[in-house]
């Protein structure tokens, strides 16, 4: 049986491609698989190539992997478009239209030969069966279910729920097409690849959806009730998300003028005491960074999501990158520091926003949250959220022994001081990005400046303390440890799964908390290792600079990084941790006698 | 039973002493704004009061309002935020002309376009003052300033054309020349259900030109009222707002007769109709539930 599996599809624009995946991954939830669904597209506003790839797998689905188990192409010249997303490798099974004539031992794979190549007439079946090659993804929805079992029943109550309202006609032409695509399957057994095993028992259905819903929806549960923003990809669905929902919950958004207009309303808002949020990418945040100044020095809590995107500029708006992190920590003028988190996968984006949102209230700042175009836009089948796990805290108010006078910049033990909002009676103040005294007032006093300076610091340092923001995994004696955030995360896991199977110790740290840097815990996992790589999708390793910016790196811990859109693969890592462990047996070689 | 209390201008006033230049006209502008408060009379704990950067800037600290003297140009977004996250306020915005039609200018049209309920003052002295007399976006063609040593090359904003062809339902011109009449402005202003735009020639008395002191504004004033002007009509508010420049009206130049609802009324209303369709917070993941 099989356990794990990566179904590449794609196609041209019409053919359904996108809504396929869409089929399969909402089956595999009903059934309780976990999986992983991303979608590419050609550079088209509309039409033009599309394709995905699902991973369906009965363990967690920790990234979408590297070369496919199963490439199926509607037609060469659209699947050769997308390249290196959708890699085909010599355990592949690859499945074409018969159709477009190439004969099975002369694909235009470069070489590359497959474990297996199946032509189907798929076009000319939906034509016979369906009247229509538009049912050639139902063909296909029909393929997978007969070779790998994959959710069958569910995938043909999706079928009947979406062609059922379209007329019995149409419904029973789709369900023939389905019904044949698995005939043809099920009489034409393939030879290298054996059905999906049962999913475990867990409750399902899973969830399905995106990491920017997710972060919507966790910002609704964090008790958001402002959003400003401004379309940018490929952030907007998280707009889209809280324009249907907050105003159910007696709040607000707004599609402002520009990026600024977008965060300020969001500083607005805050200061009036609400929640607020405000998303975008790279160029909105560049835009964005005045204004978090003004958050930091005025205290008002705030979340901003950046979704990042390949930069810099206008760079690639489609892609993913890990490009970001200098900005998100270093982007201001002044002493100031912000809190920066990241989440790793879909799951996760709700803890981490939700955390976001807590670090704002208690801390009285603005908080970025780091997430990237994969993560945000790839669908996932993820267990259940059990929300009552999750407190949500809100901003610490003035007593009534706290106001008239109300002190509102108060220096006080932790740093925080309590924070009033127009329409409290007795907690009048001047909010200002000019620097004030404790009441308020504006000062150009250098000795207020300074304690000021201490006190906007201070207050974030218990946050270094915070290891249930650092994720450690593997074995405890691991000579290798590789350091990796956001999504690559999910990828130097499948490494560590990967080196494990070919008895190479590796283990992994996955800060979710990027600042303030937590010198220690990178300390502590660097001295329990003998080499490190710090894994990230940037040309820089932002990750790596930062990190060395604050605690000693012992020789021998290593930066793998690459430019975005060049994803990083499990079998990359593997490959680099191979490298290291022969340049430690060289090391560590003793010397040898001579005479 | 509600207690009824009385405010006076004194209520609205800070303890914080102004940094202007003696003679500054804000000072009037600022006395307009507590009397025009007191009238009004909501407590102070219900206003906010926003502004950007520059000198005028500094005028939400001067009052016991929440206060928000926040960067150069943003007031506005920041102001509408929190008429958006709180209604139930009276907002008022105030800056420069270099913060309002300069560095701000973009976000003056989509104020008022959105048509929340707010009060926006220019204090327009033609100059900026802040950083020590550099040409501003209403400064004169020609004017020689530490930016311009040979004379501006370009011509100057019209404040009030400006907001009337974006679409202002309320538009006014005072100076502190005239501080009783400003009040009144002022008031009348804030009571307008609506975005409402009132300049106010406040003179710069360090960098300021000469024939825009607060002697000559009050030889050359001419009171709308007095010319029996026609406030509800467009397109004559437009033609006076022309000699913006030459002539100094004060006054309403424009009062939409028939003002639409105001954002916030279509916010309620939203959000009255929304309320039944959410789910409770804690089960927000339903939405992600696949349809069996």
């Amino acid at each position: 049986m099989t356990e794990d599996l990566i179904i590449g599809m794609a196609g041209s624009g019409g053919d359904g491609v996108v809504s396929t995946g869409d089929s399969m991954i909402t089956a595999c939830a009903i059934e309780g698989y976990s999986a992983m669904l991303t979608k590419s597209f050609g550079p088209q506003i509309r039409g033009g190539e599309s394709s995905f790839r699902l991973r369906v797998s009965t363990r967690p689905v920790l990234g979408p992997g590297g070369t496919l188990d199963v490439a199926v192409a509607l037609n060469w010249e659209d699947f050769l478009k997308f390249g290196a997303e959708l890699p085909v490798g010599g355990h592949t099974v690859v499945i074409y239209d018969s159709k477009s004539g190439v004969a099975p031992n002369a694909l235009p794979l470069r070489g590359v030969q497959p474990a297996e190549v199946v032509p189907v007439a798929i076009e000319q079946m939906a034509r016979e069966l369906a009247g229509t090659e538009k049912a050639k993804n139902t063909i296909v929805l029909g393929l997978m279910a007969g070779w790998f079992g994959v959710a069958p029943d569910s995938i043909l109550a999706g079928l009947r729920k979406r062609f059922g309202k379209k007329g019995p006609e149409l419904l029973e032409k789709n369900e023939q097409a389905f019904a044949a695509g698995r005939q043809y399957a099920q009489e034409h057994p393939l030879r290298t690849l054996a059905p999906m095993a049962p999913a475990p028992a867990g409750p399902r259905p899973k969830l399905v959806t995106d990491g920017n819903e997710m972060c919507g929806a966790a910002a609704i549960f964090a008790g958001c009730q402002f959003f400003g923003g401004y379309p940018i990809t490929p952030s907007s669905e998280i707009m889209h998300f809280l324009n249907r929902e907050v105003w159910k919950y007696g709040g607000s958004m707004l599609q402002a003028e520009d990026e600024i207009a977008g965060i300020g309303a969001c500083v607005g808002a805050s200061f009036a005491g609400k929640k607020a949020l405000t998303a975008t990418s790279g160029p909105g945040m560049s835009l964005k960074t005045e204004m978090l100044g003004l958050a930091s020095i005025a205290e008002l809590p705030l979340v901003c999501v950046n979704v990042q995107r390949g930069g810099p500029s206008t760079g690639i708006p489609t892609k993913s990158e890990q490009s970001d992190l200098f900005q998100a920590i270093f982007s201001a003028h002044g002493d100031v520091q912000r809190p920066v988190l990241a989440p790793i996968d879909v799951e996760d984006t709700f803890g981490m926003t939700v955390e976001a949102f807590n670090i704002a209230e208690r801390y009285q700042t603005p908080v970025i949250l780091l997430s990237d175009q994969e993560l945000s836009q790839r669908k996932e089948a993820v267990n259940r959220i059990d929300t009552s796990r999750f407190a949500v805290e809100n901003r610490q108010v003035p007593g009534e022994g706290e106001l008239e006078p109300y002190v509102r910049f108060r220096i006080t033990e932790s740093g925080v001081s309590p924070i009033s909002h127009p329409g409290l009676p007795g907690g009048n103040y001047l909010a200002s990005g000019i620097e004030h005294t404790e009441t308020g007032a504006p000062t150009a006093n250098g000795e207020i400046h300074a304690r000021m300076n201490e006190k906007r610091l201070r207050k974030l340092q218990p946050l270094k303390a915070r290891r249930d923001l650092f994720l450690v995994e593997g074995p405890r004696d691991a000579q290798i440890g590789l350091v990796a955030w956001g999504t690559l995360a999910g990828v130097a896991l499948e490494a560590m799964r990967l080196s494990a199977a070919e008895g190479l110790r590796v283990k992994v740290l996955v800060p979710k908390l990027l600042f303030p840097v937590s010198e220690q815990v990178y300390q502590d996992f660097f001295a329990s290792v003998k080499r490190g790589l710090v894994v990230e999708q940037s040309h820089l390793g932002q990750l790596y600079r930062v990190i060395r910016m604050f605690v000693d790196v012992p020789k021998g811990v290593e930066s793998l990084a690459r430019s975005g859109s060049n994803p990083l693969s499990p079998e990359d890592v593997v490959d680099r941790i191979k490298a290291q462990v022969k340049a430690m047996q060289t090391e560590y070689a003793p010397v040898q006698q001579v005479g | 039973m509600s207690v009824i209390e009385v405010y006076q201008a004194k209520d609205y006033k800070s303890e914080l002493k102004p940094i202007w230049c003696p003679g500054c006209g804000d000072f009037g502008v600022v006395q307009a704004i507590y009397r025009a408060l007191a009238n009004v009379g909501r407590p102070p704990h219900e206003i906010a009061f926003v502004s950007g950067i520059g000198c005028s800037s500094r005028i939400p600290g001067y009052t016991t309002a929440y206060g928000f003297n926040s960067v150069h140009g943003r007031s506005l977004p920041i102001a509408q935020g929190i008429k958006m996250a709180n209604p139930d306020l009276l907002v008022l915005v105030a800056g420069g002309d270099g913060d309002g039609f300069s560095i701000g200018g973009g976000h003056v049209a989509h104020a008022i376009r959105r048509n929340l309920d707010l009060t926006y003052i220019i204090m327009d002295n033609q100059i900026y003052g802040l950083t020590k007399g550099q040409l501003s976006p209403t400064s004169p063609k020609g004017l020689k300033t530490a930016s311009s040593s040979y004379g501006s090359m370009e011509d100057p904003v019209n404040p009030l054309l400006y907001v009337l062809g974006y679409g202002a339902r309320f538009v006014a011109q005072g100076t502190p020349a005239d501080m009783a009449g400003l009040a009144t402005l002022i008031e009348q202003a804030i009571r307008f259900p609506g975005f409402a735009f009132v300049n106010v020639l406040s003179p710069c008395v360090t960098y300021g030109q000469a024939d825009q002191q607060l002697k000559t504004q009050k030889a050359r004033m001419e009171s709308l009222d007095a010319l029996g002007h026609d406030p509800s009509t467009r397109i004559r508010a437009m033609e006076l707002a022309q000699e913006y420049g030459t002539k100094l009206y004060t006054g309403v130049f424009y009062r939409d007769p028939n003002p639409d609802p105001t954002y916030e009324v279509f916010m309620a209303e939203r959000q009255m109709q929304l309320d039944e369709a959410k789910l409770p917070r804690e089960r927000i993941l339903d939405l992600f539930m696949p349809q069996q």
